[in-house]
Formats: C-alpha cells, structure tokens, sequence
C-alpha cells in the first residue's frame, strides 16, 4: 500500500475507535448527572477529564492528519512525522488510560494549576499524567514544525500567508487550503510553545517544589487551550476549502480578500483567548477589553469570507450531494451557530451570567459535535470513498445525516437550556438551587444515544470502505 | 426526694438552651464546613460517615483532629494516619476552627439527631428549592439573541441547499457587492454591540465604596466568611469568622474573593436560582466582588470552577434581609 494512504488511514482508524469510546464516556457523565447511575458518581471527573483531553487530542489529530493530506497534493508529504506523531499520540493515550483508570486522576482537561498537586488522586497519577501530555505535545509540536518546513519548502512564509495577493499580486497561485494550513501551524508552535511552559513549570514544582504564580499558568493555560481547539478547527475549514469545490463543480480560489481574512484571523485567535479569563478580576482590565474586541472582531473574517464564500460556491451550483459534501455543508453551519453561542458569551457583562455555566460546554460542543467532527469524518469519509468508488446507499446517507442532526442538536439543546438557567458545568451531580439540570441530562442522554445511533451507521459505512482500501494496495 | 427531682428538672431546662445552642450551632458549622465531605447517617463520601463519631472517639482526640489535622498527620497519630490511608490519602484539611466551634459541632454529632434539628433552631435560613427558571434579564436576552440569529442562519443554509436543485451560473460581481453589504452591516453591528456592552463590566469601580467588606476564603470543598483577610489556614481562627452572614437590602457588598489551595469560583445565586454575580478565587490573589443586593431572601453560593472530587458539594448561603436586623 502507498505509505501516503497508510498514513491516512491508520488516522483514521484511530479516530474511528477513539471517538464511540469518548462519546460514551460523555453520556455517562451525563446519565450521572441526570441521577441515573447510582454509585458511579465517583467516577465522573475521571472520565470528564479523559473525555476532555480525549476528544480536543483527537480532534486535533484528526484535524491535522486530514490537512497534512490535502497540502500533501501541493507541498508534498512527509509521513515519518506523521508517525511520529502518531507514536506520540497513542503513547500519550496510554499514559492517559493509565493515570485516570489507574489513579482515578480528574484534573480535567485543562489541568488548572495547582489542581493536579491538590487532588484526591495519588501523585503518581498527576506525575504521569503530566507525562502524557509531555510527550503528545512534543509530538504536535514536531509535526507541526515539520509540515511547516515540508511548505516553506514549496513556498515562502510571504506567498504561504498569501501576503502577495493582499499586495495586489495575483501570482503564485496559492491554494486557500496552504494559507488556512500555514495560519493553523504557526497558531499551533505558538499554542504548543504555550502548553510546554506550562509543563516546565509543573515538572519544576515536582521536582524542586518551587510554585508558580496562578494567574500566569492561567494564562498560559488558556492561551493553550483556546488555540489549540481554534486551529483544529481552521484545519478542518482548510479541508473543505480544498474539497468542497470538487462537489461544487466550481473553484474556491484564494484571493485578496481570502488573504486578509485568514491573516487576520492569526492575530485574532492569539489574543480571543483572554476571554477566559473574564471573571478573574485582578487580571488587567486592559486585557479584558482586549479578550472582547478580539472575539467580537473573530467573527468577521469566517462569516464574511469563508461561511458566505461557502454558501456563495453551493448557490444553485450543480451540487453533488453525497455523505461527505453533506457533513461539509453541515459542518459550516455547525460552526456559524457554535460560533454564534460563543461571541455571546465572550460579552463581559453576559459572561458574567454564563462563565463556568453548561452554555458554555454548549457553544464548544456545537463548533466541536457538528463542526469539526464532521469536517474530520466527512473528510475521512471522502477519502475512502475517493479510493474505493462503492457506491453509496442513499438511505444510509439520510439516516446518519438525519441522527448526525437530530441526534446532536437535540444533546446540544439540553446544554443551552441549562446553560441559559444557570446550571454550572462539571458538576456530577445537581444540588437544589439547579436541581432542573438533572431533567436536561436525562433528555441529553437520549439526544446523544441518537447521535451515537448516527455514529455506528456511519462507521459501518467508512468501514466497509476503509478495508476496500486497505486491501487495494 | 421531691425537691431533689424538681431541682434537676429545673436545671435541665435551664442548660437544655445551652445544649440546644450548642448543638445548633454545629449542625451550621457542620453544614458549612463538614457537609461537603462528609454525612451524618447518609454514607461516606470523601470522608467516613459520622453517624455515632462520639461514642467511637474520645472528645479530646476529636476536638483536635476537627482543629489540626494536618498536624496530628504530620505527628503520626495512629487513627489519623489510618483514615488518611482507608480515604484514599485525601488529608481532613485544616479549616481555621477553634476549640469552642470543635466542641460546638462535637455536641451536634452527639445530639444524634443528625440533619433532624429543626432549621428554625439552626440560626441558619435553608435556601427554599429555587421558585424561578434560573433566568435572569441577562440570560433572557442573550438566549432570544442565540435563537434568532440561528434561525437565520439555519434558514439561509436551508435556502441555498435547496438552491442546488436548480443550477445556474452564479454572478459573482453581485455575490462581492452582497459580500460588501454584509461585510459593513457585520461591522456596524459589532461596533455598535462593543460600544454599548464593552464597559457594563462587574469590575469593581476604584472610586466607589462599598457598603460593607466581606472576606471570602475558599478551601476544597468550602467557603468561609470572614471580617478580616486570610493567607493561610491559621488565619482562619483570628480573621473573624462570620458563622452567619446577613446583609441589609439595597446594600453594596464587596466580597474579597481568595483561595488557599486551588482555583475556586464565587457564584451567587439569586433566590429565583439564577447566577447574580461571580468571580474566581485564586491562590495568591484576591478577586473583588462588588454586588449590590436589591432583592431580600436566601442567596446560596456555588463553586464555578472545577475543584476536585467535592467540587459539586461545595456550597454555602447568606441572608439579604430588608429588616434592621442584618
């Protein structure tokens, strides 16, 4: 087999098996949240936290592993580092599975500090962890160093950004998919960057008890975080950037108005993230006026140039809808409306009602369950298909879309509706004041097991293709 | 033999208050400082079930262990260690009571009554089950917003998904002058949102005084009141504890947020259920809460940040009230 397609497809069956475990693991958060799993209570910020770290790593993976395939068409591959990024990967899932079903460790995904010091886990379980996160990161971050390279080795840093064409230049023709790809990597050093400061100053206390100021690893730490789910995302926005049009039957080109659009969403992304950190008030005011204006000023370049240069390529154009065009079309809408949800909450005086509440697990499963999954997916879906040409059953198409929508709006209601009545995220189970939350989760549990209904009918069918192509050589 | 009866039944009813207060007064430290981790009669949870605590322990050892436990740990008591080793090494932590406050939840655990006292004679207002949605304006507002614009946006994909079942060649000069259209429309629309929204910030203003200061220190899994700061766990037995916070109505209260371990949230609660204000509780600053109370009733306060195992039973509640009694 070409080692190319073996590199895509071993991602893709990772995802394909990560993905059903982590989705169970967030319905029996919520079932316990909904009271219905007595005496499972104690396992719910265990399995929140590898829920969490679970699907942003491979969300992100996926994400990566389907734009390094398309640029692949442009700069070329290099699948050693997509092997050592999967080696890093998946030795990072095992340190993960071992910390948390080891020694119950439940610092979530975002381990704030000094939460991993400060629990009721041993410290091999926090040692461990920190490890797992070590080594996953220093595999993204020689992946993404290393397509960086693989595209200046085709372009420079000026035509990758498209900086030609924001100067009136109309060549070299630059792919839209190479500029969101190179915006994406430089975001991603700079997240990575972030995330290993942070674990040097963790391995510092470990190892030599020295502290470290909290709000500066706060900080760090969402910048971290923000980033890194931001970029996957524009990864994903990448790929139907590239594929899209070839259901379309038209060109997406880049442009000027492309250029500007997706270099400003650089220097937007770096500074949005302060927006997390609303609610600690001793941070500087300046830098909460500033977290505001960048996640407001966010929401231009994707709604103006690339939801409506989407919507502007399918208008009356010659469509051919299939599973993998259909989950792109409904990937664009699921991230306008997640969208829509966060730049809501990134409203100081409204954050200050919804921080911390389930509106917001409720914006990010939006842009992440009806967004980015089905980018991924679709794009995997695509590329199999591409491969394997079976034809496709037009009843299992509506179905898994029909689940994909149902199924995922439904759970995310749930989370708004909560959300919007004061409901604080992360809590196993609800005391008095937001006893309704119990009711939401029962609902959400079911929405989810439709989702998850979607889901099987959807591997068997990427399946059945991903072993076609597997054995096609 | 008559008045030898009628003399002890005299100076029971005579101490029976004392007892009685005694009691009460632990059940509320007990509720706030114990509940979260641990049960009278209702199983364990971090820490072991105290149902029948005061016939296993003698008072002594108890009063301490309720007082330094990370000291009896740190000397190696032999039961202190042992429950550090059957509760998952999750040490009891040290949270600033004084002897008086020990004896006072020691009587409560000997009362055998458990969570039966009778709330009138706690001293302390149970928050009733919330009578609202857990929705305020804010909320109201900001939910419609979300619905609206998602309904057109689903409309539009709607739209154009159905546009496909009749192809033609698009214009494109018209599409870039729509784009332009809605390019300035989007930013009239952002402009005009940041400049009546950015500065209705809940950052306390440096010019203004507040009405009163509370002190706030979180602590896994518990909020404690107090008249003076804290910086650490020993301060807790100086700082003033509040046992039972009451505050007048229409008053602004600034709430001195810190925490002595890891990242904790302040999230009031209205009495209708809905978050009123919040701020974090970070080790090694001090957040200020300012909040003005125009409404009387019970405010609960829950933590909104994920702290750990008790995370979720981490609570307290104080009192606005509109009489002159606060």
């Amino acid at each position: 087999m070409h080692e190319m397609k073996k590199v895509t497809l071993g991602w893709m069956a990772i995802v394909l098996v990560l993905f059903p475990i982590l989705l169970l693991l967030g319905i029996f958060m919520r079932a316990v949240q909904a009271n219905g799993l007595a005496n499972a209570e104690e396992w719910f910020y265990p399995f929140m936290t590898l829920h969490g770290v679970g699907m942003v790593g491979v969300w992100y993976v996926g994400a990566m592993a389907c734009a390094e395939r398309v640029i692949a068409r442009y700069t070329g591959s290099n699948d050693g580092l997509s092997y050592v990024a999967m080696g890093g990967t998946v030795a990072g899932v095992v340190l993960l599975l071992v910390c948390v079903l080891g020694g119950k460790f439940a610092s979530g995904w975002y381990f704030l500090y000094p939460l991993p010091f400060k629990g009721t886990w041993p410290i091999w379980s926090a040692t461990t962890f920190l490890l797992a996160m070590t080594v996953m990161g220093a595999a993204w971050l020689v992946w993404s160093l290393g397509l960086l390279v693989g595209i200046a080795r085709k372009y420079s840093l000026s035509h990758a950004l498209g900086w030609h064409y924001i100067g009136g230049a109309t060549e070299p023709d630059v792919p839209p998919a190479v500029i969101i790809t190179t915006v994406s990597l430089l975001a991603a050093v700079a997240s990575l960057l972030a995330g290993v400061v942070v674990l040097v100053f963790f391995f510092v206390e470990l190892l030599f008890g020295i502290r470290s100021d909290a709000l500066l690893m706060k900080n760090l730490t969402f910048f971290f975080g923000h980033v890194l789910v931001n970029l996957s995302l524009y990864l994903g926005v990448a790929v139907i950037y590239d594929v899209l049009p070839e259901y379309a039957g038209r060109p997406w080109k880049a442009n000027k108005i492309v250029a500007i659009s997706w270099n400003s969403v650089l220097a937007i992304v770096l500074m949005a993230y302060a927006h997390h950190l609303y609610m600690d008030f001793v941070q500087p005011t300046s830098l909460q006026y500033l977290g505001q204006i960048a996640s407001y000023a966010s929401s231009l370049p994707p709604a103006v140039v690339t939801i409506f240069g989407a919507l502007t390529l399918v208008f009356h154009a010659k469509m051919r809808w299939t599973l993998a065009s259909g989950m792109f079309f409904l990937a664009l809408m699921g991230w306008a409306i997640g969208g829509v949800g966060a730049v809501i909450d990134s409203t100081i005086a409204v954050n200050a009602k919804f921080h911390n509440t389930l509106w917001v697990p409720a914006h990010f499963h939006t842009y992440m369950l009806e967004g980015l999954v089905l980018m991924v997916l679709g794009y995997f879906y695509h590329y199999v298909q591409e491969h394997t040409r079976i034809p496709e059953s037009g009843l299992v198409r509506i179905l898994t879309l029909g689940l994909f929508v149902i199924g995922g709006y439904g759970f995310l209601a749930t989370f708004y509706l909560s959300g919007a009545n004061s409901v604080p995220r992360r809590f196993a189970t609800y005391p008095a004041e937001v006893a309704h939350g119990a009711t939401d989760s029962a609902v959400g549990v079911m929405f989810a097991a439709l989702f998850l209904l979607g889901l099987v009918v959807f591997t068997a069918s990427a399946l059945r293709r991903w072993f076609r192509a597997s054995s096609d050589g | 033999m008559r008045h030898t009866s009628l003399w002890i039944g005299i100076s029971m009813m005579l101490l029976a208050p004392a007892v009685w207060a005694d009691a009460s007064d632990g059940q509320r430290i007990f509720q706030q400082s114990c509940a979260a981790c641990h049960t009278v009669g209702e199983g364990k949870r971090l820490g072991p079930d105290l149902e029948g605590v005061t016939k296993t322990r003698d008072s002594a050892w108890l009063n301490r262990w309720i007082r330094e436990p990370d000291k009896m740990i740190a000397e190696g008591d032999a039961i202190a260690v042992r429950l550090l080793n059957e509760y998952g090494r999750v040490p009891m932590p040290n949270l600033g009571l004084n002897a008086e406050q020990a004896d006072a939840v020691i009587a409560f655990l000997a009362s055998g009554s458990g969570a039966a006292l009778p709330a009138a004679a706690t001293g302390i207002a149970h928050p009733e089950p919330p009578t609202g949605e857990g929705r305020g304006s804010v909320q109201n507002t900001a939910s419609i917003a979300f619905l609206a614009i998602t309904a057109i946006i689903v409309l539009v994909f709607l739209y154009v998904a159905r546009s496909t079942g009749n192809p033609m060649p698009v214009d494109v000069q018209k599409a870039y002058k729509l784009r332009r259209v809605f390019f300035i429309s989007g930013l009239v629309i952002v402009v005009g949102l940041l400049a009546t929204t950015l500065f209705t910030t809940p950052y306390p203003d440096a010019a203004g005084t507040p009405d009163r200061v509370v002190h706030v220190t979180t602590l896994q899994f518990n909020f404690v009141f107090t008249q003076e700061p804290v910086a650490s766990a020993q301060d807790l037995q100086t700082a003033g504890r509040i046992g039972n916070l009451e505050l007048p109505v229409g008053s602004t209260v600034e709430f001195r947020v810190t925490s002595l371990d890891t990242t904790h949230g302040f999230g009031i609660y209205s009495p209708q259920g809905a978050v009123y204000a919040q701020t974090q509780a970070m080790p090694g600053y001090t957040n200020r809460l300012r909040v003005k109370f125009s409404e009387p009733g019970v405010y609960s306060v829950l933590c909104m940040e994920y702290c750990g195992a008790a995370h979720h039973l981490m609570k307290t509640v104080f009192t606005v009230r509109n009489d002159d009694h606060a």
